[in-house]
This record gives C-alpha cells, sequence and structure tokens, in this order.
C-alpha cells in the first residue's frame, strides 16, 4: 500500500517537472512542393518517366526555391528594366503614395509596443512581434552593431546631407517593414494552408469539407478582379479578396493582420500561382523528343509571368458618375435580364431563372437537368447565384456589380457581358455600358424583398 | 524531545495550511499591479457589471478567510502525537438550520442585488435618442469565423441595394446609446467587447438586440466566446468607437463612397 503510495507520488511529482520542462510551442510542418498529380497523370509520355519528373521537380526549384526559401529566378532583362519579381509587391505598393501610407500607418499600429521601446531606449524590453521573423531578425542584426556612440551615433548620412542615427534607423526598419517572400511563405503555411494545400493546389486537409472548394491557385484563373478578358488578377484585386474575404464561402477576411503581412500573402498567392501556371504548361506541352529544354522552360516563365504583370491593362474603367436609377432604366434592366438570347435580351434569365433565384435552363449540367448544376473551371457544381439574397462576393457597389456584369467570373459560367449582340425595337446592336448600368439597377433591386415579391408574382419567401 | 518534534511539525503544518489564505488573498490583492486584472471599463453599464462581481467577491472573500482561518485553528488546536478514539456527534439542528438559512439568505441577496444590472442591460433598451430598438444603427451578423456589420441606407432598410457592409471593423458614435441587432449565419456565437463588460449570444434564426453606449473612443476588441467550430479561436473583430461627429462624418462618407467608380 505504502509503496504504491510512492510510486504514484513519485509519477505526479515527474509529470509536474516535466510539464514545466517543456513549454508548448506549435510546430508548422516542413512543407515541400509537390508537382500537380492528375496534370502528370494526363500526359502518358511524362507520367511513366520519373527521371522526367525529377527533372521538372528540378527546374521548378530552380525558378521559384522552396517553401523554405520561395524565390524567383529573375532574367537579366527584367533586372535591367527595373523590374525584379522577388520585390514585385513591395515596388507596387511603394509606388502607391496611399497604399504606401497605409500600410506604414498599420505598422505603427501593430508595432506600437516596439516603436515606444526604442524611443525610449529600452531595448530588452521589445516583443518579438508575431509572424514577422525576418523583422526581427533584422532588428536584432541592427541592434547587435549599435556601436559605442550608443543609439543616437550617426547610422548613415542621405544623399542630401541628411543624419540618420541608429534609433531613428530602427524606427524606419519597423514602421517601413514590408515581409519578405519567406516570411509570407510560413504565415502561409499557418494561416491558409490548411485551405488552399502547399503548393496553392486547393486541396488542404480542410478543403473536402468545404463548398465551394479553395482556390486551385494552379491554373492562374482568379474569380474575383476589377478586370475584363479573363485576364490574371492584379495586386489590388487579391489585397481585396484577403481585406474583406469572400462572404459566404469559407474564405475568411484576414483584416486582423496588418497591411503589410496581407501585401506580404498576395505576393506569395501570385508567386504560386506562378508556379503552378508554368508547371501546367510544362506539364502539358511535354514531350519526350524534346525533354525539359532550358528554352522551352524559359519561354513558358516568361509567358506567364508576362501575363501577370500586363494585368492592370485590363482594368475596367468608367469615366463619370454612376448614373441615376430612375425607374426607366430599372424596367429596361429588367427586360435585358428576363429576355431570353433567341429573343435579343441579355439571357441572364437563362441561368439566374425568372425570379433571380438562380434555377435557369441554362444553371444545369447538360442531360442533368434539376439535379447536377453546370461545372467551373475546376470541375465543380455550381450555382448561378440567387440574386435575391443580396450576396454578392466582390463588393456591392454598383461600379463592383458593373465590373462584375460586364467581364463576367472567370472560372464559372456567368459569361462576358459587355459588347455581346442584342437586339431592340427590331434593330441589332451591342450591349453597351449604359445597358450594364440598367442591369446593375435591376439586379440591385432583386434583393429587396419588396421587389422580389412583386417581381415574381406573389411567392413569400423571404429575401435573407 | 518527541514532544518538541511533534510541536514543530504541528506548527509547520498550521503554517503551510495558513498559506493558503495568505497566498490567496494576496494574489488578488496585486492582481492590478501585475495586469491580471480587469481591462477598463469604455461602457455606461461596465461599472455596474463589475460591481456585481465586487460583491460576489468580497462575499466569498469573507466566507473563504472565515472557514480557512477557523480549519488552520482546529489543525493546530486539535492535532494529538497520540492516536485518540474520534468522538461521534449527533447533528445539531439549530447548526444545520443556521448554516442552510445564511446561504439561503445570500442567494437571495444575489438574485436581488443583480436584477437592476440585468435589466439595465437586456431589458431597458433606449425608447428616445437616434437608435431604438425598431431603428437600430447597424445589424451584426456572426458567421463561422466572421463578424460582419451591415449599416441600413439612408431609408433606414437593412435589405435594400445601399446597405454598407463591412467585414471585422465594426464603427460606433461614442457617447451615444447605440443599438443593434445581432444575428447568425450558421451556429451559435456570443458577442464579446470586454471594454464593454458585454456578451450576447447570436443564436441562429433571431434577431436579438443589444445596447451599449461606448463611452472613451478608441479601438477595442471583439471575441467570439461561444465555441462555435474550428475557427472559433480566430474569430476576431474590431470595435471603432469615434467621437459622434467623426462618426457620422465616416457614415456619410461610407454612404457616398458606395457611389464611387474608381
Ligand atoms: C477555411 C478555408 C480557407 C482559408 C483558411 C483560406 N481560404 Fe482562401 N479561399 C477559400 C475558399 C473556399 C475560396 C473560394 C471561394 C469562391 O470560390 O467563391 C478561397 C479563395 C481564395 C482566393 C481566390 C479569390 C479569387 O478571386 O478567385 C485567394 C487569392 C485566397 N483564397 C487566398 C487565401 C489566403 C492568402 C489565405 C490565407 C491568409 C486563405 N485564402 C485562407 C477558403 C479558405
Ligand atoms: C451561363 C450562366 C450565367 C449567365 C448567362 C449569367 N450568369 Fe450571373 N452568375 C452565374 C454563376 C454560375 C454565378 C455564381 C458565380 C460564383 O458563385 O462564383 C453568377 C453570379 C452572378 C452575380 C453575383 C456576383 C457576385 O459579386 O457575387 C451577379 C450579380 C450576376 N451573376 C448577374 C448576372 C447578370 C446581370 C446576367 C445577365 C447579364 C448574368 N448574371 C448572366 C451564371 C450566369
Ligand atoms: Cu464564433
Amino acid at each position: 500500500m505504502i509503496e504504491r503510495c510512492h510510486r504514484s507520488a513519485a509519477l505526479l511529482a515527474a509529470a509536474a517537472l516535466s510539464s514545466l520542462a517543456c513549454r508548448f510551442e506549435p510546430k508548422v510542418p516542413e512543407l515541400r512542393y509537390s508537382l500537380n498529380r492528375p496534370a502528370v497523370d494526363k500526359n502518358p509520355d511524362l507520367a511513366g518517366d520519373l527521371g522526367a519528373q525529377a527533372q521538372l521537380e528540378g527546374a521548378l526549384e530552380l525558378m521559384f526555391g522552396t517553401p523554405a526559401g520561395p524565390r524567383y529566378l529573375a532574367a537579366a532583362e527584367w533586372l535591367e528594366g527595373g523590374f525584379d519579381p522577388n520585390y514585385w509587391g513591395e515596388d507596387h505598393v511603394k509606388a502607391d503614395e496611399a497604399g504606401w501610407s497605409a500600410l506604414v500607418a498599420s505598422n505603427r499600429a501593430a508595432y506600437r509596443q516596439q516603436l515606444a521601446a526604442i524611443r525610449a531606449g529600452e531595448f530588452d524590453a521589445l516583443d518579438r512581434p508575431r509572424f514577422a521573423d525576418d523583422l526581427w531578425a533584422r532588428w536584432q542584426a541592427l541592434r547587435a552593431d549599435i556601436p559605442a556612440g550608443g543609439p543616437d551615433a550617426e547610422y548613415l548620412t542621405t544623399a542630401d546631407g541628411q543624419k540618420v542615427t541608429w534609433r531613428e534607423e530602427a524606427l524606419f526598419r519597423f514602421e517601413n517593414y514590408y515581409p519578405t517572400l519567406a516570411n509570407s511563405a510560413s504565415f502561409y503555411s499557418n494561416q491558409c494552408y490548411h485551405c488552399h494545400g502547399a503548393e496553392g493546389g486547393g486541396n488542404g486537409s480542410t478543403s473536402s469539407f468545404l463548398e465551394p472548394r479553395p482556390r486551385d491557385y494552379r491554373k492562374g484563373v482568379f474569380k474575383f478582379t476589377a478586370l475584363k478578358g479573363k485576364a490574371r488578377p492584379r495586386h489590388e484585386d487579391l489585397f481585396r479578396v484577403l481585406t474583406e474575404g469572400i462572404y459566404t464561402t469559407a474564405m475568411p477576411s484576414f483584416r486582423r493582420f496588418t497591411d503589410a503581412q496581407l501585401h506580404g500573402l498576395v505576393d506569395y498567392v501570385r508567386l504560386l500561382a506562378i508556379r503552378g501556371e508554368t508547371e501546367g504548361l510544362l506539364v502539358s506541352f511535354y514531350a519526350p523528343e524534346e525533354g525539359l529544354n532550358f528554352d522551352n522552360v524559359r519561354e513558358n516563365y516568361d509567358l506567364v509571368v508576362e501575363r501577370w504583370r500586363e494585368a492592370s491593362e485590363f482594368f475596367i474603367t468608367y469615366a463619370g458618375e454612376v448614373p441615376e436609377p430612375t425607374s426607366e432604366r430599372i424596367a429596361h434592366g429588367r427586360a435585358l435580364f428576363t429576355t431570353a438570347g433567341e429573343k435579343g435580351g441579355a439571357n441572364c434569365v437563362s441561368c439566374h431563372g425568372p425570379d433571380g433565384r438562380g434555377g435557369g435552363v441554362s444553371a444545369w449540367e447538360p442531360g442533368k437537368e434539376g439535379k447536377e448544376y453546370a461545372k467551373d473551371e475546376w470541375g465543380n457544381q455550381i450555382q448561378p447565384r440567387d440574386l435575391t439574397r443580396g450576396v454578392f462576393r466582390f463588393g456591392r457597389r454598383p461600379i463592383d456589380l458593373f465590373r462584375r456584369i460586364y467581364a463576367g467570373i472567370n472560372g464559372t459560367p456567368m459569361p462576358e457581358h459587355f459588347g455581346m449582340t442584342i437586339s431592340e425595337n427590331g434593330a441589332q446592336r451591342t450591349l453597351n455600358e449604359s445597358d450594364l448600368w440598367d442591369l446593375v439597377f435591376f439586379v440591385r433591386t432583386l434583393s429587396t424583398h419588396s421587389a422580389v415579391a412583386s417581381h415574381d408574382g406573389g411567392h413569400e419567401r423571404e429575401a435573407k | 524531545m518527541a514532544g518538541l518534534k511533534h510541536f514543530l511539525l504541528r506548527v509547520l503544518t498550521t503554517l503551510l495550511l495558513l498559506a493558503v489564505p495568505v497566498l490567496g488573498v494576496w494574489t488578488f490583492v496585486k492582481a492590478e499591479e501585475w495586469g491580471l486584472w480587469f481591462p477598463p471599463i469604455v461602457s455606461s453599464y461596465g461599472a455596474g457589471i463589475d460591481n456585481l462581481f465586487y460583491v460576489i467577491l468580497w462575499m466569498v472573500t469573507v466566507t473563504f478567510v472565515g472557514t480557512e482561518l477557523l480549519l488552520v485553528w482546529f489543525v493546530f488546536r486539535y492535532s494529538k502525537r497520540d492516536p485518540t478514539r474520534a468522538v461521534y456527534t449527533h447533528g445539531n439542528h439549530t447548526l444545520e438550520l443556521v448554516w442552510t438559512a445564511i446561504p439561503a439568505l445570500l442567494m437571495i441577496f444575489v438574485a436581488f442585488s443583480q436584477m437592476e444590472a440585468w435589466s439595465d442591460v437586456k431589458l431597458n433598451f433606449p425608447e428616445e435618442g437616434p437608435y431604438t430598438v425598431e431603428k437600430p444603427l447597424m445589424e451584426v451578423y456572426a458567421s463561422q469565423f466572421d463578424w460582419r456589420v451591415r449599416y441600413p441606407d439612408a431609408q433606414g432598410n437593412f435589405q435594400g441595394a445601399d446597405v454598407i457592409e463591412v467585414p471585422y471593423d465594426i464603427t460606433v458614435p461614442a457617447d451615444t446609446k447605440v443599438v443593434f441587432r445581432l444575428k447568425s449565419r450558421d451556429v451559435l456565437h456570443s458577442f464579446f467587447v470586454p471594454v464593454f463588460r458585454l456578451k450576447q449570444d447570436a443564436v441562429p434564426g433571431m434577431e436579438i438586440p443589444v445596447w451599449f453606449e461606448a463611452t472613451q473612443p478608441g479601438d477595442y476588441d471583439l471575441i467570439c466566446a461561444e465555441l462555435c467550430g474550428w475557427g472559433h479561436y480566430k474569430m476576431a473583430g474590431r470595435i471603432h468607437v469615434l467621437p459622434k461627429d467623426e462618426f457620422d462624418t465616416w457614415l456619410a462618407a461610407k454612404r457616398a463612397a458606395l457611389y464611387a467608380t474608381e
């Protein structure tokens, strides 16, 4: 009896000691990029050739690095032209004065403790910031180098003769923090990996429980942009997705992080997408006769990067003010919306249905009407939006809807409408900006309960 | 010799036991200094809620210290070196009555003393002022794992095209009784703003009116206080309290920005 007591006391003591000894530190899994299996399996030449697959992996690693050290291979012409893809986002945000000052303001708020401690000279009191290991490393390196003269010694003199002290330099680094790709990659593995996967394949461990599924970036197709022509997204488009989230899907808003952290994530998403697209091209065009020669790889890489660089040329601009939503405009919008294509309308009804609830005749997979919705780019069923719910996933401003209807939604059946042929009063013409506004105003009326009721004649369903 | 050893042991045990109430009370006295106490109060009714806590804290402190001291004294007083037979005693009816009646009275006291604070927070909604239950400032939607706020259009409609929707950041005016409707899109969540001392569950299918009056402009944390799924831990938001006039300009600017075309 007594012995047993002693033994359990010893066990208890050991447990208490060991719980003191091991501090809890969540571990981020060590990630690696793998090839896009389903794509590889589609090319029989590559699927059976392990040597070629290894070569492909090597080429991709050369161009894009690893999750621990992601890095673009920068072409000499780019660098000469002042474009370094490794500083893509940073240079882009710096060029936009308002964007950069928002970033600095958000750093000031996030690092106020550190800034105050540096100002007070209490260097030991600095808290380590979360998810900014590179910032911390830079600060520690700077701190280790502070000379005998202390923090108020001169750090450098700028070109115009201004003296900068060590302290000012330290403050500057916190306020102007912009994460490196490597830091954003580890942040991504902490926040996004479980949904979007290591390569951004939309196949993280949570993904199979979600509808719609997390985006597979590797096609380079992104739904929510302000662009026409199925262009790649701009930095701003992706940034907006991160701050706003995509309402009514699992994609949350990440506003709780700083602007710099979100810009860094955009950079990393872009790297993953470019990597995935390049991989896709190399995989689908791989032929054993040619192998993976350098020119071929370079050509595809350039092609993909070029598509991303030119994205902002596709921005849908609208000069002038949003017109008045008069009742004539709304009526005209309704006519366009509800008139089928054969009758010269804009044919929204075919997918969104006469009541806007998303059950039109073309909403379905051919041959499976009423059972299976048509598929999107990623092979998942997608329902045309129930417009009576007033849920707009990329903004509800008139201009957002204008752009949505103008360009459609990439990767989904929702088509581009600007310039489509319609016929009115017996004459054929193309859908113009004014028509788009009319459609916008009509769609907006759908999301008010009263408008729904009058529109579909007596359905009593609440607009949610 | 053996007598001395027993005496020392007796004193040591007593002192160890005495350390419990002493340390216990001391941590409470020091808690504020160590930053372990409540966050500041930024709502009109926050002090009332804290008072409830303090009333109960004093009640349990007195009981705790009293019973502990009694225990310590008994340990010292009745420690016997030689094994003695325990004495059986039958219950004492009066004593039992007393120790049932006193806690019962205390419970009744607690029940009555919280009524005012409860009705202040949960029942007495502002009847005049810019925002009322019929005309709330905003709707707050909880969903896995996001907070979203919706401000009505200029006519006060929450369903129209011109409503303003913002994730994460909830902006409200200071020194104004703010009423809002709390809704959930999926499961139970709870709207918890520690500095307001305000906590209200969001229940799917219900529109729950909530009110508060923020007394200090500033940015405050909003957290979800009801386990709502795997992402519960990150279901955060921020309340921006702006001075009244700044809030009005802010809302007007938001409304105007709806019609921007950039
Ligand atoms: C809980 C799962 C989840 C997490 C975590 C998550 N996402 Fe998503 N994400 C989604 C879903 C679902 C979609 C697709 C929504 C749709 O198709 O409408 C998506 C879409 C996207 C898109 C595509 C938007 C477009 O225009 O097509 C981007 C970019 C994105 N997420 C980035 C991120 C980043 C960066 C993170 C981490 C900071 C992240 N996501 C975390 C679920 C998630
Ligand atoms: C071929 C089918 C199809 C046609 C035709 C179509 N849509 Fe869509 N629409 C969709 C699908 C599918 C979605 C949902 C996309 C998603 O959830 O990502 C959608 C979504 C929308 C949205 C929601 C956008 C957002 O921000 O969330 C609007 C608004 C819309 N459509 C308006 C229209 C209008 C107006 C027309 C006619 C001019 C039209 N659609 C024609 C299939 C269609
Ligand atoms: Cu929650």
